[in-house]
């Protein structure tokens, strides 16, 4: 029963990373990593790593999104022509 | 489901399935190598710290703990450096009147968890670099929160700074004592320092100093780093 529920999290994690990969839009994206983060803080927890756990709980859920949202919210979308894309 | 979804669920599969069976290995392969054998046994006699991780961290590897505190240093210093001499704008308001009134409330509260994990890094899990993010996470949320011009006015980039300096150099003072008492840089119980008994609040010698500092260091550059992100006008990615 704990080995499926093992299991379960890691599918979940590795569902969750690619999500961060392939969700388009940025806030989105940040928000699923930081599900990765917890996700990653159980497994952790699960493997005894205590310390690990609680860092990886506070820099991925907590400090990174921070920084990520912020660094979104400081830029700015550049409008382009579909030309100038493609060169 | 298209194709890119189902090659997306099996690569989920196929990926988790690989880490457990990697995982699996590693965690019932039970014998200890030597050096984690002897932290095992002899590391709350040697540290007087119960908990074995920060025994390791602050006491047994102390100076790479230096070379990572010395890392996030220069981190700080890069970063302020590219974003020196613009100012944080004042034009944000913050949250509304419900969320500040009850984050008001609730900021001691918060203030007493990072302060828990920092004074007992040798007894619990935690320490002083976890204790150190939380705090600088707290300060980006007083920052959200009440807007960023009340919240660099409390907490300035200047303060941050100088916590940032002062701690570094406590860091290595707290090394030099262990030079001076005759047990080699950053030495801990062999230095002199008192050891008291293991599991209680004062004991494990150096060990709580620097979990202080190491805390103070962290979050004053890491809310050093976001204020500087915050600083500056908008770019164009």
């Amino acid at each position: 029963m704990l080995e499926v529920a093992f299991v379960l999290l890691l599918v979940l994690l590795v569902v969750t990373a690619l999500g961060a990969v392939l969700i388009r839009g940025y806030i989105t994206s940040i928000i699923v990593l930081s599900v990765f983060s917890v996700v990653t803080t159980v497994i952790f927890a699960f493997l005894q790593a205590v310390d690990v756990a609680m860092a990886e709980a506070v820099i991925g859920a907590g400090l990174m999104t921070a920084i990520f949202v912020t660094a979104v919210s400081r830029t700015q979308k550049v409008r382009r022509d579909r030309k100038e894309r493609s060169l | 489901m298209t194709t890119r979804a189902y090659a997306v669920a099996i690569a989920a599969v196929a990926a988790a399935g690989l880490g457990y069976v990697l995982l699996s290995y590693a965690v019932t392969d039970g014998a200890l190598l030597p050096v984690a054998a002897r932290y095992v046994t002899d590391g709350v006699r040697d540290t007087a710290s119960i908990n074995i991780v920060s025994g390791v961290l602050l006491d047994y590897r102390a100076f790479d703990t230096l070379g990572e505190a010395t890392v996030i240093l220069a981190a700080v210093a890069a970063v302020s450096a590219l974003f020196s001499g613009s100012t944080i704008g004042t034009d944000s308001h913050g949250a509304g009147l419900l969320v500040q009134r009850s984050v008001s409330y609730l900021a001691g509260f918060f203030w007493l968890f990072p302060v828990y994990i920092i004074a007992n890094g040798h007894l619990s899990p935690g320490g002083g670099f976890q204790g150190g993010v939380s705090l600088a996470v707290l300060i980006v949320l007083l920052n959200v929160v009440f807007g960023t011009r009340v919240g660099s006015q409390r907490i300035g980039v200047k303060h941050l700074h100088w916590a940032e300096s002062l701690s570094a150099a406590a860091f290595i003072a707290i090394g030099a004592v262990g030079i001076v008492q005759g047990g080699g840089f950053l030495a801990n119980l062999s230095a002199g320092f008192p050891a008291g008994s293991p599991g209680s609040l004062i004991s494990a010698g150096a060990i709580p100093l620097l979990n202080l500092v190491i805390g103070v260091k962290v979050a004053s550059g890491l809310a050093s780093i976001f204020y500087d992100l915050i600083s500056g006008d908008r770019v164009a990615p």
